[in-house]
């Protein structure tokens, strides 16, 4: 047992890899080793019948194992035996005797097989009763499609002839009397289970795969309205019908009418419905042959309606042949457009189509009695594989668009990729430009500061000097401005983030011992300044010169013993204030100088930075400077971060997209 | 020559400036001249040779930076004191000299005063600090504890870090006073201490900030397997 070593889940991965049309092939080629399992039977086939009308009574008893009650002479038959009853006719009883001879009594368990006996009764063996099957009656219509296998007792059988009699009575409708077999029970058991999945399961397969077609092509047809797939929807929803009405065996007498016209319906709509599809699927989509197909489709279900079923014999003659003639040509024209390389149903379609043509003319030719066939029609085993076949093509879409989306993704992914890269590479140049033209502006802010300050400083006392207009004291004097103008600056631009508190400290730092020397005390108040603040060199440098200018004033000019410097930032946010006094107790500026060049650039700092600056003076009580300059809620840093966390979310945008 | 005389060299490239500070300690009766150099290499030849209390040292040397100078005579000899000669005192100079091990510094254009009482200070277990050196050792200690220094206004707390940062929380508050400008007297008012015990403070900071880089150094260059351990 090879197969049974398989593990479930290779078992299914190898039937994963399979291609559809190599499934059906599988498929194919399995359904023909079941049929072929049967063939092999030592059993003994029973070909005649003899047929005895008994008492039109149809509860009347029968007679007897042998011998006609009503002595009419029984008609003989050859098996397998068609015959239809016209409608309106009364319910007939019959007797049915078959004989088989044989060599000996049989030492092993036997059985009474009837494969294709649409018929019920009542069944005896050698006048033993061995069994009853439901049989028509006024109330009860039976139409059996399934086998049935009836045990014998050894005892029963006899060395010689041996008589098989079924009682039984039959109504209006098509009957089949085959298939009789007596045989041993274990051989006939193998006949048996192999009908019953050809006329049973088959049907029920063949009902589920029009179910599940029905759905997919239905679907396939409400969300894309692909007028093939409804095409195919109602192809599948015909044959499920049909299915359904064959696996009706017994019914009440009421409904019989309806389910045969139900039947030859559901038959005539797929056959017309997948003509009509095959057109479709080779290109061809006019609206007049959509028409006649349909119209011809119906001829049938309403001739059968109006004359109750009685055209019917009649119609499987002429109608049910010519619907199958529309199938093969249908067939005919999707496999010469398939030789032309026109567009043409898939071949394996094709392949199915011309299956099924060919079955339905085998079933013709089964009804014209050309040929033998027992059971079910050849078209009811094809037509479900056809559906199949339908299908496949989707399966193959459907593997092909996950390629395809799969392929896809992938490109997409290599792209945003791509993308990524770029827009990390133009980030970085940017970033880089950003630094170049930062440093840029920087150079430039130190060479105007030097022009400005220091240069314009050392040019003046090039001038005094060269006049010879300076002491040495005084160009002391003017050198170590010089300097303390430059200290300033390193101490505005010497941090990353220049930080005001600390300048400010170190300007003191610098300046009392200078004023303590010329006898001046210096109180420095800067318990309400915060511990940091970061502001850009532009505004710090500008603030340490106002300060330094209004010290360096006092110590020159005031002529005072105290100076009281307090720092201060009040208020919160946006409305921050930086304030600053810088206060001493000597003799005040005059009035000719008050407009002087130390006090108008103090103003003109002032005002270039947007900063209040205020003069108190009066003699002999002192000089007060006073300083306000909004400073804000800046926070150093959160800049230079903000621009990098933006660059991060683009990133991540084009990564989504 | 007195035993209690403390003895100086001074290591200077421009004579100028070198001629001044030597006339400084000559004229100081408590201070002792121990000799000058004016590159690196007689620098080196005069620390091998001479023992001394202080050393006043310009970066700018003409054969290379005087970093390598204070790193030595810190590790070899850390009784001495190690005062860095400045034009401006700008951080960057100042910060990588103290964490080489020097625990002073003082501006080429000091007055003599200032430099006799500079050095007077350093002998007695002080260190002269300006406010924007104790912003910037402030920062060099935050970044050296993971924190960015520049939108931390208050030390990140010592339990997340303390290994990191080597100063006590006294040393932190002295610093930022400092970084304020305050003045060496107004901080012992508003700490309880005297002036001179503020200073202290300083010295010791100054010294946890060079063995802590050391240590950094070290730590390193084992990473980088240029130590064997």
């Amino acid at each position: 047992m090879p197969f049974r070593a398989l593990r479930p889940a290779c078992a299914l991965r190898a039937l994963s890899t399979l291609h559809p049309s190599r499934l059906v092939r599988l498929l194919a080629l399995a359904t023909g080793l079941i049929l072929l399992a049967g063939s092999a039977a030592a059993s003994v086939p029973l070909r005649k019948l003899e047929w005895t009308f008994v008492a039109p009574d149809p509860l009347a008893p029968a007679t007897g194992a042998d011998g006609a009650a009503s002595g009419q002479p029984p008609t003989t038959f050859d098996l397998p035996l068609h015959w239809s009853t016209v409608e309106g006719t009364p319910l007939h009883s019959v007797a049915l005797r078959m004989h088989f001879a044989l060599d000996a009594v049989p030492d092993q368990s036997w059985a009474l097989l009837l494969s294709h006996f649409s018929e019920g009764g009542r069944v005896s063996v050698n006048g033993r009763f061995i069994g009853a099957i439901s049989a028509e009656s006024d109330q009860r219509h039976v139409n059996w499609h399934r086998p049935q296998l009836l045990s014998l007792d050894p005892g029963v059988l006899v060395q010689g002839d041996n008589v098989v009699l079924v009682e039984t009575s039959y109504g209006p409708g098509a009957h089949t009397l085959a298939g009789v077999e007596a045989g041993p029970l274990g051989e006939l058991w193998n006949s048996y289970a192999r009908i019953f999945f050809c006329e049973v399961i088959w049907t029920w397969s063949g009902a589920v795969v029009a179910a599940l077609a029905a759905l997919v092509f239905g679907a396939l047809w409400f969300h894309r309205r692909d007028a093939v797939a409804r095409l195919l929807a109602v192809a599948a929803l015909c044959w499920l019908l049909y299915s359904a009405t064959w696996l009706v065996e017994v019914m009440p007498q009421g409904v019989r009418l309806p389910l045969h016209l139900a039947a030859i319906t559901a038959l005539a709509g797929f056959l017309a419905t997948l003509s009509i599809a095959l057109l479709r699927m080779s290109g061809l989509s006019r609206r007049r042959e959509d028409w006649l197909i349909g119209l011809y489709a119906a001829i049938g279900p309403l001739l059968s309606l109006a004359t109750s079923l009685r055209a019917e014999p009649y119609l499987q003659l002429s109608w049910q042949p010519g619907l199958s003639l529309v199938l093969a040509g249908a067939t005919g024209v999707g496999l010469f457009r398939r030789t032309r390389g026109l567009p043409a149903p898939p071949l394996l379609v094709l392949i199915a189509a011309v299956a099924l043509v060919l079955a339905a003319l085998l079933d013709v030719g089964s009804a014209l009695g050309l040929n033998a066939l027992d059971g079910a029609p050849a078209f009811d085993f094809i037509a479900p594989l056809m559906l199949l076949a339908l299908a496949t093509p989707l399966v193959d879409g459907l593997i092909q668009t996950m390629h395809e989306t799969e392929a896809a993704r992938v490109e997409l992914e290599t792209r945003v990729r791509e993308r990524e890269q770029l827009l990390k590479r133009n980030f970085e140049r940017l970033r880089e430009s950003e630094r170049v033209k930062v440093e840029s502006q920087e150079r430039q802010r130190i060479m105007q500061d030097m022009h400005d300050g220091l240069g314009s400083q050392l040019m003046s006392a090039l001038m005094l000097v060269e006049r010879g207009a300076v002491s040495n004291d005084q160009f002391a004097q003017i050198l170590r401005e010089s300097i303390d103008d430059m200290r300033l600056a390193i101490d505005a631009l010497t941090a990353e983030d220049a930080d005001l508190t600390a300048a400010l400290g170190n300007l003191r730092f610098r300046m009392e011992p200078r004023l303590r020397a010329a006898g001046m005390e210096l109180a420095w108040d800067a318990r309400r300044l915060p511990e940091e603040i970061g502001l850009h060199p532009d505004v710090v440098l500008p603030i340490l010169r106002i300060v330094q200018e209004a010290l360096t004033n006092a110590l020159k000019h005031s002529r005072a013993r105290a100076v009281r410097v307090v720092l201060m930032v009040e208020g919160t946010g946006d409305a921050r204030m930086l304030d600053i006094r810088i206060a001493d107790n000597g003799a005040g500026i005059s009035e000719e100088r008050v407009g002087g060049r130390g006090l108008l650039n103090m103003r003109n700092r002032a005002q270039k930075i947007g900063a209040q600056l205020k003069l108190e003076t009066a003699a002999n009580v002192g000089t007060t400077v006073h300083l306000r300059f909004r400073i804000g809620a800046l926070v150093p840093g959160t800049r230079a971060q903000q621009t990098v966390l933006n660059t991060q979310a683009v990133i991540e945008r084009a990564r989504q997209q | 020559m007195s035993a209690d005389q403390i003895s100086i060299i001074i290591v200077e490239d421009e004579p100028e400036f070198r001629r001044r500070f030597a006339q400084i300690i000559d004229s100081e009766p408590t201070m002792r001249l121990a000799g000058v150099a004016a590159n690196k290499r007689e620098a080196q030849a005069l620390i091998d040779r001479e023992d001394f209390d202080v050393m006043l040292i310009d970066l700018g040397l003409p054969d290379g930076t005087g970093i390598d100078l204070i790193r030595n005579v810190s590790q070899r000899k850390p009784d001495v004191d190690i005062m860095v000669v400045t034009v401006f005192g700008d951080e960057q100079h100042v910060v990588s000299s103290i964490e080489a091990g020097a625990t002073g510094y003082i501006l080429k254009d000091s007055t003599p005063a200032d430099v006799i009482s500079c050095i007077r200070l350093l002998r007695a277990g002080g260190s002269p600090v300006s406010p924007v050196v104790a912003r910037s050792v402030l920062r060099a200690i935050r970044s050296r504890m993971g924190g960015t220094p520049s939108n931390s206004n208050t030390l990140p707390p010592r339990s997340a870090n303390a290994e990191n940062n080597p100063l006590s929380a006294r040393e932190t508050e002295i610093l930022q006073l400092l970084a304020k400008g305050m003045s060496f007297n107004e901080i012992g008012e508003i700490l309880g201490i005297s002036p001179h015990t503020v200073t202290a403070h300083i010295k010791k900071i100054y010294r946890k900030l060079a063995v802590h880089s050391r240590g950094e150094a070290v730590y390193e260059a084992s990473q980088m397997g240029l130590l064997k351990t």
